[in-house]
């Protein structure tokens, strides 16, 4: 199948026009303009003394269980969390939707009435682990 | 009378540059190969939707209160919904009813270009919440050009440079995705990158036993570092190097994710379906093979000679 005139040129024309997005993306832009936007895989360089984030969520339910409150309840990833924590320091009630979203996924549970975000410091040193970490509480919400 | 002597030159005159790569632009693919791609990637949505990014359809429980639009979604497409329960259902089960039909070949460019909205449209649900993720760039591609294609079916050898131009720009997505990655490692993380934890901090996240091992010895870091950067910035080497070759070099390319995916569970799957447009893949042919295999099967059995009776019984 030959390609004519008109079509080779829409086809270079598309073919620049993507270039240029994403080149522009990756220079000048940021996530928000997926789906050119910088290819960012753990592209921010760590210090060697710098303390590794792991963000963790605990529910309380009205049974007075606690258990960690993963993705698999809440449907939001760790990373997710990690990009809305301005959202939810600004609004601690927002957690609010998560245990929403827990109830919406498993109606036969016992809903959770209380939620705390904490994020987990492993301690680095020399770029070695050292196996201490600190326990930091974020924020929470009770219903 | 004059002679009239041709000039001649010793070498023909260079082809311009701008045909060259208007050549390599368009150099055609057999449709065939087509088909086999469109299965693969038709194919990988079902597993896709259902397996791999199961929690773009979990989202259907999260409350839109949590969404948090991307720039497309603001200025380019305004009109597009919140992802209520509704649209996450309309992109979930539209793409699990069509891309099966896509993947057999029918109707490729309207089904083709219905995927593309679907999943895309799903993409952007995903991406919502506070992560973008980065695998799907080439996938994203592959899915807008493959319609552009026409009707391509298995084993046909004919040559389409419709064909060729589509699985160039996906070839050339592909490795965007690795030499932009290490742009970005140097725009976000600057030379420090290169010997700092990033590393360790993944491993740290979400290492295995693959590569836990590896948090003991700063040297294995840092030098894994400095690895993945120089693969990321000579990935564009493949389109200079001999074709016979590239294989070779997409079968590294193979390598290096099932490595990162051991040590980090970190896989690009949806990217290692588009890098398979470097591959001849109409040769690989499973259902004709067996098909082949099973008439020799039976063809043999029809030839053997039937029990001799005798005429005189």
């Amino acid at each position: 199948m030959d390609v004519g005139r008109l079509g080779r040129r829409v086809r270079v024309g598309f073919t620049i026009a993507l270039a240029a997005a994403v080149f522009y993306g990756s220079l000048w832009g940021d996530d928000d303009d997926f789906p050119v936007g910088p290819f960012r895989m753990y592209s921010t360089s760590r210090e060697l003394n710098e303390p590794v984030a792991d963000t963790q969520l605990y529910a309380v339910n009205a049974a007075g269980q606690e258990f960690r409150f993963t993705e698999g309840y809440t449907g939001v990833r760790r990373a997710e969390l990690e990009g809305q924590m301005e959202h939810f320091e600004a609004d601690p009630s927002r957690l609010r939707f998560l245990a929403e979203a827990y109830s919406n996924h498993f109606p036969d549970r016992p809903p959770v009435t209380e939620i705390r975000l904490v994020i987990e410091w492993f301690e680095i040193r020399n770029g070695l682990p050292t196996g201490e970490s600190t326990v930091e509480e974020v924020v929470s919400w009770q219903k | 009378m004059a002679e009239v002597t041709a000039d001649v030159r010793d070498e023909p005159a260079a082809e311009p540059t701008s045909n060259r790569f208007m050549r390599w632009l368009f150099a055609p693919v057999p449709l065939g190969r087509v088909a086999a791609l469109r299965t693969l990637v038709y194919l990988f949505i079902v597993f896709d939707v259902l397996v791999y990014t199961e929690t773009a359809t979990n989202r259907v429980y999260v409350p839109t209160d949590l969404y948090v639009p991307l720039n497309v979604d603001e200025y380019l497409f305004p009109f597009i919904p919140d992802p209520s329960t509704a649209v996450v259902q309309i992109c979930t089960w539209g793409l699990l009813i069509l891309s099966p039909i896509a993947a057999i070949g029918i109707f490729p460019r309207l089904l083709g270009s219905a995927i593309f909205l679907l999943y895309f449209e799903w993409m952007l649900i995903f991406n919502s919440y506070g992560k973008v993720d980065h695998d799907r760039f080439a996938f994203l591609v592959a899915l807008a050009l493959l319609p552009t294609i026409g009707r391509a079916r298995h084993g046909d050898s004919r040559l389409s440079e419709k064909a060729g131009w589509a699985f160039r720009v996906i070839q050339l997505s592909v490795i965007a995705t690795y030499f932009l990655a290490a742009w970005a490692k140097f725009r976000f993380g600057g030379l420090e990158w290169l010997w700092g934890t990033s590393l360790t901090w993944a491993i740290l996240r979400r290492g295995t036993e693959w590569s836990n091992w590896m948090l003991d010895h700063v040297w294995m870091i840092k030098t894994s570092q400095v690895g993945i950067i120089a693969f990321e910035l000579f990935s564009p080497i493949i389109f200079f190097v001999n074709e016979r070759i590239r294989p070779y070099i997409i079968g590294y390319f193979y390598l290096f994710h099932l490595f990162t995916w051991l040590a980090i569970t970190i896989s690009f799957a949806p990217h290692l379906v588009a890098m398979a447009s470097f591959l001849a893949l109409e040769r690989f042919r499973p259902l004709h093979w067996a098909k082949r295999g099973l008439d020799r099967v039976t063809g043999r059995l029809r030839r053997e000679p039937a029990p001799v009776t005798d005429a005189a019984g």
